[in-house]
């Protein structure tokens, strides 16, 4: 079974999306065999007030007992913005929501300040997951409009460090992975993943021996990325490089564990 | 624990996926109904990543250490037939001598993986005489196509008696391209001070009427330009191939270029290395029919090459 960290409804207000609403989105698990997917609101990446967004993914997946059985919903929460607590505890205890979602370049805060390592205490203390993305689109066809700026694990680093106990989905792995020896030790203490939907996993195995097998779940970045490259990067193992309870610990059973679903 | 029980025993501990919203709680609330978990056995991706014939319209030779080792792997594995591999120079002043051992380069993995590499040479349309000599001694061991760089635009004079011969010789002609803001004249306000002679869809626009006889080929459309842009501005220069590699992998990328050029004027490519998923996984998830898959994978890049004589059989 397949389980998909990093899909995302909503719109994107440079480009008309496709497969961006639940029922779209489900179809396209449907038709690739995927059971179960984790999903945030992008329009929160642009609403100030990101409350707004997650009331509408709650709304969305109220809206169909299917959507309740199949998503898992992530809050997207801007720490730097009147009552991120209050969104927080409502989208962690009220709606149920398994994790939140930070968009530092979006909403213009950096990762250390006091807010933020109080957000990220706050979800460790509900068991839950902090997930940044290292870019949500490729800049080099950004809008005019659109951030110039894209991340890379390391300027992640910093808040592990702060915060070591939380739990981290790194998704969309773009920029690589150069990490000096200090900043490898931060994140080895931590309880981090990757997704498998960035350009940067390249040879899967060199990966898989280099962090671990532990660390990585399949994700999509759906529905701004194509639908099939993560999942490739996983069944193209061979019996050489994984096992086939390990391919299936990349499929579905390290998300498991970290979302404890 | 065996393979068959293992993914029966995961399986039934998350069927009844997931939550319960609105449960006032944080812990997972499983819930009765069964999900979906027949869905995956449905669709394998490998099974119809191997299903199509494959020739790569868009690759490298030896742009790294060691990194041609892999990309053979990635076609043993992936089922691509040939890769149509160069080195154009991106950087230095690209003199007769550079570019001429560049091309040994390609030959070098033509020698090494023979039947499975095939080179596309490249020159420097500044050495008129040099560039056109190279041609000929690159065709003769067995090159097919010429790839360039950005050392000047694809409709700068200098390249007429280079896409001439390429005429004479019924090759194609690869372009490295871009519609990145600020870059080879697009968007200039946002100037991104590097490589001001990248060619843009405009620059292919203009050589391809020129000579419409010639066959250009627009470089990775995933590969840094704005996709939509670069297919919406190519729609009506029926002599321009847009290829479909590079590392950004947005969806409905295909289905798009399709609607905007047709069918018939996509190569399936991967660019490098770090492409090799990006290039079949958006494809595979394009609404296309299989008949399409088989002219972007395979048929498409055959046609081009059987002008020439070189097609695969």
């Amino acid at each position: 079974m397949f389980i998909d960290v990093n899909a995302n409804v909503g719109h994107w207000p440079f480009k008309k999306l496709r497969y961006n609403t639940c029922a779209s989105l489900l179809r396209r698990m449907n038709q690739f065999g995927v059971d179960v997917s984790v999903v945030a609101n992008m329009n929160g990446v642009f609403y100030k007030n990101t409350q707004s967004a997650n009331e509408e993914l709650y709304d969305e997946i109220r809206s169909d007992k299917a959507f309740s059985r199949r998503f898992v919903p992530f809050a997207i929460i801007n720490p730097v913005y009147a009552g991120w607590r209050d969104d927080f505890h409502t989208c962690i205890k009220k709606m149920g929501m398994k994790g939140v979602r930070l968009h530092p370049l979006y909403h213009d805060y950096d990762v250390t300040e006091a807010p933020v390592i109080e957000l990220v205490k706050m979800a460790r203390d509900f068991d839950v997951p902090v997930a940044f993305t290292m870019r949500m689109v490729d800049s080099r066809q950004r809008s005019w409009m659109d951030l110039l700026k894209e991340s890379t694990v390391k300027d992640y680093i910093p808040i592990m460090k702060e915060v070591p106990d939380a739990k981290y989905l790194l998704l969309n792995i773009c920029n690589g992975t150069g990490l000096t020896n200090e900043e490898r030790a931060v994140l080895n203490k931590t309880n981090y993943m990757f997704d498998t939907s960035g350009r940067s996993i390249d040879v899967v195995r060199d990966f898989l021996k280099n962090f671990g097998k532990d660390r990585f779940a399949f994700g999509t970045h759906a529905p701004i990325l194509d639908y099939l490259s993560g999942m490739l990067r996983i069944e193209y193992l061979n019996n050489d490089e994984v096992t086939a309870e390990e391919k299936e610990m990349l499929r579905s059973g390290n998300a498991r564990k970290l979302l404890k679903i | 624990m065996n393979r068959r029980n293992f993914v029966k025993n995961t399986a039934a501990s998350i069927s009844g996926l997931v939550l319960s919203l609105g449960s006032g709680s944080h812990s997972a609330n499983a819930q009765t109904k069964q999900s979906s978990g027949a869905a995956r056995a449905k669709f394998d991706v490998m099974k119809e990543a191997l299903k199509y014939r494959k020739l790569d319209a868009h690759a490298h030779a030896h742009l790294g250490i060691d990194v041609t080792a892999k990309d053979f792997e990635f076609m043993e594995r992936f089922n691509i037939e040939r890769s149509f591999v160069s080195n154009p120079l991106s950087a230095g002043s690209a003199n007769p001598e550079q570019f001429r051992r560049h091309n040994d380069l390609v030959f070098s993995a033509m020698q090494k993986y023979p039947g499975r590499m095939i080179g596309m040479f490249t020159l420097n349309p500044q050495y008129r005489k040099e560039s056109i000599d190279e041609i000929q001694r690159n065709v003769d061991r067995g090159m097919v196509g010429l790839k360039v760089y950005y050392q000047y635009k694809i409709n700068d004079p200098l390249f007429y008696p280079i896409i001439e011969k390429m005429i004479d010789l019924k090759m194609i002609t690869l372009m490295h391209a871009e519609a990145t803001l600020g870059t080879g004249g697009y968007r200039m306000k946002y100037d991104k001070k590097r490589m001001p002679n990248t060619s843009v869809p405009e620059d292919f626009i203009d050589i391809a009427k020129r000579y419409p006889e010639a066959m250009f080929q627009y470089a990775h459309t995933g590969g840094g330009p704005d996709w939509e842009y670069a297919c919406k501005a190519l729609k009506h220069s029926p002599n321009v191939w847009v290829d479909t590699g590079g590392s950004n992998n947005e969806e409905y990328m295909i289905d798009f270029a399709i609607k905007e050029l047709g069918i018939d004027r996509l190569l399936y490519a991967t660019d490098l290395s770090h492409s090799y998923f990006q290039g079949l996984g958006k494809i595979l998830c394009s609404q296309t029919t299989e008949e399409q898959k088989r002219k972007i994978f395979f048929k498409n890049y055959n046609s081009i090459l059987k002008k020439s004589g070189n097609h695969v059989h």
